[in-house]
């Protein structure tokens, strides 16, 4: 019974694991996506490069720029969320045995 | 920042301001920089410990975005010190509670503030971007390479018979070609600059036409040398490069400690 079982439902059950299997994948690769600040910063770096070529202008560099902070105030919510470290901010040295 | 850290309530007054802190410097009185700050024009002044100081300005407890006008803000106060003295920027946006958490800084980490002063005294950062024109670099290669010159009047020659393999390999001697030739400008470049700097760092290339992103540390004493000599590069390649050359900066490239700190939230 548990053989047949198994190799009725096969197609069924493969799938399934499959899918589930997928998903944490695909989770973790969106989770690793949302905390990268990396692609965003670069961007920066480009745009900041196209405003010193003169490939574009002050108000051009004006409205990317806020769609570049917001993307990277969306990764510091998302590393937030998953408690992971963010950059600026108050912070204070970390107690260690040797402080003071 | 260790799980076991336990995160114990704050003695420090003055709730909702905090230091913003640009840099360290060896100084062992206070001093004032003006009302340069970042947030429309804080008063920059330092808070000391035995020799050391950190440059620091009041501010609301808040994430500061990295919008041009922030980093410039940040950028001009070290720009300012820099002319005095020499300093280890902290990156940008680094808020601390009080005065008290600025002192446990430069206590604690003494030694490596100490160390890093003393071998970054009288070098300055310089930035040198270089991106190439591909359409100038594709018509020197076809000037100067002997075999993407025959090939490509032979497929001009027999336009109609000149085969999609041949365009092919074309393409693929051109690419070659110009990889060959941007490790050649780089490397002659780094080479020419090696005696007037002492030390190079490069950088992830930004965009499809930088070729080089480079920091140069150089002494104080060698400004000028490096200035001549990056001119003097500039011209030799004027027809085929652009040179983006920024500085003198604090070593942000040259400098790196590893703070230890936690969020004090």
């Amino acid at each position: 019974m548990g053989l047949l079982t198994n190799i009725l439902l096969a197609p069924f059950l493969g799938p399934v694991w499959g899918t589930q299997w997928t998903l944490e994948k695909i989770d973790r690769v969106v989770r690793d996506e949302l905390t990268d600040d990396t692609p965003v910063k670069e961007d920066l770096m480009a745009l900041q490069m196209q405003l010193e070529m003169g490939e574009i202008d002050d108000a051009e560099y004006v409205r990317r720029e806020a769609e570049i902070m917001k993307r990277l105030r969306e990764v510091r919510e998302w590393r937030e969320k998953f408690g992971m470290s963010t950059s600026g901010g108050p912070v204070r040295i970390a107690e260690s045995g040797e402080s003071e | 920042m260790t799980a076991a850290e336990s995160v114990s309530a704050s003695t420090d007054p003055a709730p909702g301001e905090g230091k913003y802190v640009y840099c360290i410097i060896r100084n062992d009185r206070s001093r004032e920089f003006g009302e340069i700050g970042i947030g429309s024009g804080a008063r920059v002044y330092t808070v000391n410990h035995k020799d050391l100081a950190a440059v620091v300005s009041d501010t609301p407890i808040v994430i500061y975005d990295p919008t041009r006008e922030n980093v410039l803000a940040h950028e001009f106060v070290n720009e300012t010190v820099m002319r005095e003295f020499t300093l280890i920027p902290m990156s940008f946006g680094t808020i601390f509670r009080s005065e008290n958490d600025v002192q446990a800084l430069l206590n604690s980490t003494y030694q490596a503030f100490t160390d890093v002063l003393d071998k970054m005294k009288d070098k300055i950062e310089f930035g040198l971007k270089i991106l190439w024109d591909r359409d100038k670099v594709v018509a020197s290669l076809e000037r100067d390479n002997d075999e993407i010159r025959r090939l490509k009047d032979e497929i001009t020659r027999n336009a109609a018979s000149s085969t999609y393999f041949a365009r092919m390999q074309l393409g693929r001697l051109v690419e070659a070609a110009m990889e060959e030739a941007s490790n050649r400008y780089v490397n002659d470049i780094h080479e020419q600059l090696k005696d007037v700097s002492v030390a190079s760092r490069s950088n992830k290339v930004i965009g499809d036409r930088m070729i080089l992103n480079a920091a140069f540390l150089v002494e104080r004493r060698d400004e000028r040398s490096f200035d001549e000599r990056v001119k003097a590069i500039s011209l030799q390649y004027e027809d085929l490069l652009t040179f983006k050359y920024t500085g003198p900066w604090p070593p942000y490239n040259f400098v790196n400690i590893k703070l230890k700190l936690e969020k004090a939230t």
